[in-house]
């Protein structure tokens, strides 16, 4: 009778005990999702909805010049995209302009911070004027190009390069030319990001493995390429996967300076997709543009991000 | 080997703006000899290692590897290995890797860089551990990475910079004696840096005492230990370190604490001097040198005696079972060859 009352009581009294630590976890958990809940609902508001709406809007026909074209067409967008070889010129820009302008990044870049880790004085200051150009907005940044460094005998380029003896260039209206300038601003930008991130990661590798490398008698170079290169592997891979990203959906500066143009030479598929549906109204196909764009940038940070992870 | 691993310094000046690290040292190191270069931190010790290695440029002399004039020759053309105190591995390569870094450097053939990291990786007991990283050893397995590295590319020139500093005690006395060896089989002119003496004492053929920028002593640890240069050395080389202690000479005596003691050293009248006696050259006698214990150190095999002799703190070592109990007085000697005189204005020995 004892030996129960005891077995009994001791069941009571631990009862209670998770009992409690349930209810105490419980109303945590409660209070954690009242915690997040604001944030949640606006990031859903802000960016989940709109994209879900961009996809609904790209299976419609809309069409503000002709609206009594519209309706419902499903996949018929996609099909125009896939035989529109506008889309893939825009496509191919787009490549071509993320992949010179981020190689460029991370080369200008890395060499920059190599330079600088040398210099034994006003480091500080160099990063002080790198950091400039990062700072303003892209769309300053090509005004700025535009009327100031690339107008036809006024602009600091273009007077450079008469002086130099290569004669005044249209440096906007030539479709190479312009290529390679919207290329150059977008470099001209952004290197400074690719800078500071090599550099903090320069700076903090050890000397000794130098020193230990010297004396294992590793030249320069091959101190660059086995030791250097390798140990700042990771920080470039991540500059490239944030300075693709953003280059994949650059607008504001080639919006600025050329529009897109001369004709489509500097479109790509994110100026399409906004030409298409804000110039010639088309708002459906455009965002069926904008989703092939959505698509095209998770696959590439899919394989960038898949490649940090492997060896 | 490249070379005979002679070295020799002249007059090695070494200004950081105004303070002078090093002020002049000269030294020379006979082909495969264990040499340490043993001094408090900031001594100039490491500044010498690393002038030697070509790491860092003396501000004026000259230093000779093999009677060739190295002073402005780049680290990488000197053929000298080195272990780091911090071991600088290259934490991004396996052991194996590490080790075959510097023969790959020296385009050697696939297969024979293969055996040769597997010879220096057997030598130093981490054959199994060749695929790891660095990350992944531990401090001591680590510290055996760096010295097959060292030891892979038989260089002429062996330098350690502190490499058993960041070993834990037991591991560090098992690796001074694995190291002694590995240095004789290898028959390699070694230059070893430590503030240990003890581990200066137990490894080097021979050793240079740094003290602030200068070399004060240069010679085998026994010589060292039984005649020191200096109150500073004096005062450095030894467990516990030696005695030391104000005294009055009078013609062939020292007066200390109102006690004669003989000496065999002579110079000249009447003057004050500093007296040093090592722990382990005090005995204990009837009619000698009145002294109170004050505190036992009992080390196992030896004790440590903290004696008060009239206001003056000595440390004696005894070793036979014959020891006296704390506040018991005692009565002390030393015999007249044991006694060393130091000038107490120039430091020097007399």
């Amino acid at each position: 009778m004892a030996t129960t009352a005891a077995t009994s009581a001791g069941i009571a009294s631990e009862a209670p005990r998770s009992d409690f630590g349930r209810v105490l976890a419980q109303r945590e958990r409660r209070f954690a999702a009242a915690l997040l809940a604001p944030a949640f609902l606006a990031l859903l508001a802000t960016t989940t909805f709109p994209l879900l709406f961009l996809v609904y809007t790209s299976a419609f026909r809309l069409d503000l010049a002709m609206p009594f074209t519209n309706g419902f067409v499903g996949f018929e967008n996609y099909q125009v995209l896939l035989s529109d070889e506008r889309f893939w010129t825009s496509l191919l820009v787009s490549l071509v302009y993320t992949g010179s302008t981020v190689a460029l990044q991370v080369i200008i870049g890395l060499a920059l911070a190599l330079l600088v880790m040398d210099m034994k004085r006003g480091q500080g200051w160099f990063r002080v004027i790198a950091i400039l150009p990062v700072v303003l907005s892209p769309a300053v940044v090509g005004m700025i190009w535009r009327t100031f460094m690339l107008a036809p005998e006024f602009g600091i380029v273009d007077f450079l390069a008469i002086n130099a003896g290569l004669g005044s260039k249209n440096w906007l209206g030539d479709p190479t030319l312009a290529m390679v300038s919207v290329i150059a601003i977008h470099t001209w930008q952004w290197t400074p990001f690719a800078f500071m991130v090599l550099l903090a990661s320069l700076a903090s590798l050890p000397e000794d493995i130098y020193e230990a490398a010297r004396l294992d008698r590793a030249s320069a170079w091959q101190r660059f390429r086995r030791i250097t290169l390798p140990l700042l592997r990771p920080a470039i891979v991540m500059v490239i996967i944030m300075r693709t990203m953003v280059a994949l959906t650059a607008f504001a500066a080639i919006f600025t300076v050329t529009g897109g143009g001369p004709g489509t030479a500097t479109e790509i598929l994110n100026l399409y997709a906004y030409r298409k549906s804000f110039t010639e109204l088309s708002i459906g196909y455009g965002a069926a543009l904008a989703v092939a764009l959505l698509i095209v940038t998770i696959i590439i940070s899919g394989i960038l991000f898949a490649l940090r992870r492997a060896k | 080997m490249s070379g005979q691993g002679q070295v020799s310094f002249r007059n090695i000046v070494k200004m950081h703006g105004e303070f002078a690290a090093l002020k002049g040292v000269n030294f020379d190191i006979k082909p495969g000899e264990f040499f340490a270069l043993l001094g408090p931190s900031g001594s100039g010790k490491s500044t010498t290692l690393r002038i030697l290695a070509g790491l860092d440029a003396p501000t004026a002399g000259r230093v000779l590897i093999d009677d060739k004039d190295v002073t402005s020759t780049d680290a990488r053309d000197r053929d000298i290995a080195m272990v780091f105190q911090s071991y600088a591995l290259y934490p991004h390569m396996t052991v194996a890797e590490n080790i075959a870094f510097p023969l790959e450097m020296a385009r050697l053939p696939k297969a024979q860089i293969a055996s040769a990291v597997q010879e220096a990786a057997r030598k130093v007991k981490i054959d199994h551990l060749l695929d790891r990283k660095p990350g992944q050893l531990s401090g001591g397995q680590q510290q055996r990475c760096a010295l097959a590295r060292a030891i892979v590319r038989k260089a002429r020139l062996f330098l350690l910079d502190e490499p058993l500093s960041n070993l834990d005690a037991k591991l560090r006395l098992e690796t001074r004696a694995e190291l002694k060896k590995l240095q004789r089989s290898l028959g390699v002119t070694a230059v070893y840096v430590t503030h240990d003496q003890e581990e200066a004492m137990t490894l080097a053929d021979r050793m240079a005492v740094f003290m602030s920028g200068e070399i004060q002593q240069i010679g085998t640890p026994a010589e060292v230990f039984a005649r020191p240069n200096s109150i500073d050395i004096a005062g450095f080389i030894g467990n516990p370190p030696m005695n030391l202690v104000p005294a009055r000479y009078v013609d062939g005596d020292v007066i200390i604490a109102g006690h004669r003691l003989k000496t065999t050293t002579t110079t000249a009248g009447k003057r004050d001097v500093v007296v040093g006696l090592r722990p382990g050259a005090l005995r204990m006698t009837e009619g000698g040198l009145g002294a109170r214990v004050d505190l036992i150190e009992d080390l196992g095999d030896t004790a440590v005696l903290d004696l008060d002799c009239a206001g003056t703190m000595i440390r004696m070592r005894v070793s036979d079972g014959n020891i006296p109990s704390e506040g018991e007085t005692i009565s002390i000697t030393a015999r007249p060859r044991d006694i060393h005189l130091f000038d107490p204005t120039t430091r020097m020995r007399l």
